[in-house]
């Protein structure tokens, strides 16, 4: 068993679609904003994983850099996203 | 790589993809957030499998503060104005864009090169944010600033439970 570029890109490209069905099935918005964290994942997986298997020349880890931004970027989002929302008055 | 990490890389985007699927059906706040939470664990074995550890630590903390913050029970239901129809095309388009990922990832020919670094490389991570690409870390922390500061204020005007109960 082991793990090549291609499978990272197949794990990667899961979770890109995935996240993307996440926000277009979920009737409820603040529930269709979960699936942007997922898609970030899916792009940093890529990203790792060409750092990993496939970056030959150039700053080699670049790829861990984009998806560590990409991790906070996810997080600023659903902060924004949830706030937007608001709060529930208690009735 | 090894089997050990080859195993734990699989483990892990099974626990990432199970996840992600629990977060697209299952209904109510704390329920999603222990899917994402699920979702955000699976993602960093996937790092630390492909020796990023710095990386899995910090999408391991960021997925986490994202899980707590989708679990709160106190934040106003929205519902999407888009009918059925629309949703199902969504869904559809998400399909095509995986088999067009997919079909990218199986056709591509991609250089191979040897990893050099360790398994943890935060000092290299460091170097890359902090001297290489400061002005990317500059932009991404004004960008997070930004949401943060515009979530709070957001925050603090409580809504009615329905739009549409408040339109009436």
């Amino acid at each position: 068993m082991s793990v090549t570029l291609i499978s990272v890109l197949f794990v990667a490209a899961g979770l890109t679609a995935l996240g993307a069905f996440i926000a277009a099935w979920n009737r409820e918005l603040s529930a269709a904003l979960t699936g942007l964290p997922v898609m970030f994942a899916g792009a940093g997986v890529a990203f790792v994983g060409v750092a990993r298997f496939g970056a030959t020349s150039g700053a080699p880890l670049l790829g861990q850099e984009v998806a560590v931004l990409l991790a906070i970027a996810a997080l600023g989002a659903v902060g924004l996203g949830v706030g937007l929302a608001g709060r529930e008055s208690s009735r | 790589m090894d089997s050990l990490h080859a195993i734990g890389f699989y483990v892990s985007a099974a626990l990432a993809g199970v996840g992600g699927i629990l977060l697209a059906f299952l209904p109510g706040h704390w329920r999603r957030g222990l899917a994402l939470g699920a979702t955000g664990l699976g993602v960093a074995g996937i790092y630390a499998s492909l020796s990023a550890g710095f990386a899995a630590i910090v999408v391991l903390v960021c997925y986490l503060g994202c899980a707590l913050l989708v679990a709160r029970p106190d934040y106003r239901t929205v519902e999407s104005a888009a009918g059925g129809l629309w949703r199902q095309v969504g869904a559809v388009g998400a399909a095509l864009l995986l088999l067009g990922l997919a079909y990218a990832a199986f056709r591509g020919r991609f250089a191979h090169a040897t990893f050099y670094d360790g398994p943890f490389n935060t000092m290299t991570v460091a170097r890359l944010l902090f001297a290489h690409d400061a002005l990317a870390t500059d932009a991404v922390a004004g960008l997070v600033l930004a949401a943060l500061v515009g979530a709070a204020i957001a925050w603090r005007r409580e809504r009615p439970r329905d739009e549409r109960e408040g339109r009436r």
